[in-house]
């Protein structure tokens, strides 16, 4: 599969950070099974037989009609299982980006300036990653109103602290390399050291640690959504959980309903750490999620 | 500087840096029902203050001293604070303090078992595959722990709970106890209640640990006196005993510790789908009916054990490891 693909997009790949496909058949499978979850996303309505909105018949087993039966309002399962992944993706998307961009500048100021910046940068994402952010997504989800957006907003703050710390470490190590000081040398304004050479030379992490921040970003929507705290019209797959749980699904067994967006959660949080594998370093950035 | 006063200077920085972390803590805590959208009135009683009348909201008002100046609020909040008064809440009448205290003792007979159980589990199974890299007793593991990496924790536990409880019926479906018993009857009974949660917990614990502790003994494994080690003909058991573990251990400890708000976070989910009686249940409530207070103080008080928890592990760091104190080694250890 991934031999066939054309010439320039292997290489666009390639800069992306996302080498030697075929030398590594985990991360191939990751790619396969991300694009196979983003078309279904995108081509959610021609997919799902029913309307997830619709309402028939409630709790149906699975038949036919209904491949993972009916949940309490008779909608559809199968139907917003598919749909959920529109919600799951984005929400995991977004958050992942702002925390990334949150991350990455901190870490490179922080371990480019060194002196009272970085103390301060440090210092304060030391703070938050004591602060157990489950708690805090919390009370910052029940006091805003319930909307995807906001939960986008809320994750993504709260989960950039790893990837400050990851990126400060590298760039500790990267700023005292010997074509950085000829560059300033050089007199090249910090920002321009920053942009074209930091950056360049911290980009496989970011990489790395982006994929790695969208599936904590979707593990931390999950569990908001599963505590009730999701958007009401835009129904993830952590809700579907949430509605199965406290709607009678799970105390009956009805497995259909809260199993399936459940392993879908767990089939996309694996593709995305499986992205970030590499044969022999293997997991060392696991360490940071 | 002596080695003494290098600790003493260590654990001086590590009180500071709690207390600040502490203060910063209780603002956020503060300045989130004022800095929210509405009026911080009715976010900090619920909505059933937008029902109130007019007058009986501004007496309410002036009760909770929100007709104030913000600075005079603060230092009232922050006395409140000292005294672990988080006024009451709304929906059971009751001091939220006193609500959590219940609660909170349930949650810590869940969480200690399955941090150390969970700990104990990553040391020898993170030793097992660190000596063996690449092997395949490595590789199952590893593939296991990233497995429980990307499963939600309800959901791991609501399989568990359908497994065991509904179809073999082995577990109970939740609660603490049964009731009933008394005596040593009854911690057994606790014990059968609590041995799903545990596990569960246990299990995420030693995932998320086994990595860094595999990692780090495979790192040290490459080091220089691992090779001195062998050069001098000692055997592989007392080199990894004796010289790798001793220096995972200062490591394990501090990841422990930064592993605490983790552990705290899944225990809240767990609790929760096994209705027990903790914090968990108790914040889940809260969120159904809104009930601000509640959800405040269960945060202030989770955090500040979690701070707790991190500053013994910092002072057990301290005193474990013998290069901190050392102005030859402590390059940047503060």
């Amino acid at each position: 599969m991934e031999l066939s693909l054309p010439g320039n997009l292997f290489r666009l790949l390639n800069d992306t950070g996302i080498k030697s496909l075929d030398q590594n058949p985990l991360r191939s499978l990751g790619i396969i099974i991300l694009t196979a979850l983003v078309l279904v996303a995108v081509f959610a309505p021609y997919l799902a037989p029913h309307d997830p909105k619709q309402t028939s018949i409630p709790y149906q087993s699975p038949s036919s009609e209904h491949l993972l039966g009916t949940n309490d309002l008779g909608q559809d399962v199968f139907s917003e299982l598919i749909y959920g992944a529109r919600v799951s993706l984005t929400i995991g998307f977004l958050s992942g980006i702002i925390s990334i961009v949150i991350g990455v500048t901190v870490g490179i100021f922080a371990g480019y300036f060194r002196g009272w910046a970085e103390e301060l940068l440090m210092g304060t994402t030391d703070v938050f990653l004591l602060i157990p952010s489950l708690p805090l997504m919390i009370i910052l989800a029940a006091y805003l109103n319930p909307s995807m957006w906001n939960i986008i907003v809320v994750v993504g703050l709260l989960c950039w602290c790893s990837t400050a710390r990851l990126v400060h470490s590298r760039v500790l190590q990267v700023r005292e390399m010997q074509f950085i000081e000829s560059t300033r040398a050089l007199g090249y304004s910090d920002l321009y050291i920053i942009i074209r050479h930091v950056l360049v030379n911290t980009k496989d992490i970011i990489y790395a640690k982006f994929s790695l921040a969208v599936a904590s970003a979707m593990l931390s929507e999950a569990s908001l959504s599963f505590l009730g705290l999701g958007d009401p019209l835009n129904i993830s797959w952590g809700e579907m959980i949430h509605f199965a749980f406290s709607r009678g699904g799970f105390a009956n067994d009805m497995w259909w309903w809260y199993l399936p967006p459940g392993l879908m959660i767990c089939v996309t949080l694996l593709a995305f750490i499986m992205l970030t594998i590499e044969g022999r370093k293997d997991s060392k950035i696991l360490e940071l999620i | 500087m002596s080695q003494a006063e290098g600790k003493t200077r260590f654990f001086a920085g590590k009180v500071l840096r709690y207390g600040i972390t502490l203060v910063i803590i209780l603002t956020i805590n503060f300045a989130i029902p004022r800095a929210m959208p509405g009026d911080p009135m009715i976010n900090l009683l619920g909505d059933e203050a937008a029902r109130i009348d007019n007058q009986i909201l501004g007496e309410l008002r002036a009760q909770y001293g929100l007709d104030r100046p913000i600075q005079d609020q603060y230092i009232e909040y922050m006395l409140g604070a000292g005294r672990l008064d988080f006024g009451y809440s709304i929906h059971k009448n009751l001091k939220v303090t006193d609500l959590i205290y219940d609660r909170l003792f349930w949650t810590l007979v869940l969480i200690f078992p399955s941090i150390a159980i969970g700990g104990l589990l990553a040391l020898v199974l993170g030793a097992i595959a660190g000596f063996r890299h690449g092997s395949k007793v490595d590789r199952l593991l590893t593939g296991a722990s990233i497995l429980m990496y990307s499963c939600p924790s309800f959901l791991f536990a609501m399989i568990i709970v359908t497994i065991f409880s509904f179809h073999l019926g082995w577990f109970p479906l939740g609660n603490i106890s049964s009731g009933r018993t008394q005596g040593f009857a009854y911690l057994l009974d606790i014990g059968w209640h609590l041995f799903l949660p545990v596990a569960i917990l246990a299990t995420f614990e030693a995932a998320y640990i086994f990595l860094i502790v595999r990692n780090s003994i495979t790192q040290i494994m490459g080091e220089y006196f691992i090779f001195v080690a062998k050069a001098k003909g000692l055997s592989a058991r007392v080199i990894e005993l004796r010289h790798v573990m001793r220096n995972v251990l200062p490591q394990f400890i501090s990841i422990m510790a930064l592993n605490f708000g983790f552990m705290v976070s899944g225990a809240l989910i767990i609790e929760i789908v096994f209705s027990l009686n903790g914090m968990g249940t108790l914040i889940y409530d809260a969120v159904m009916s809104r009930d601000y207070p509640v959800l405040q103080g269960a945060f202030v008080f989770l955090t500040i054990f979690v701070l707790a928890a991190n500053f013994l592990a910092d002072v057990l760091y301290g005193i474990t490891d013998p290069r901190i104190g050392d102005s030859m080694s402590t390059g940047k250890m503060t």
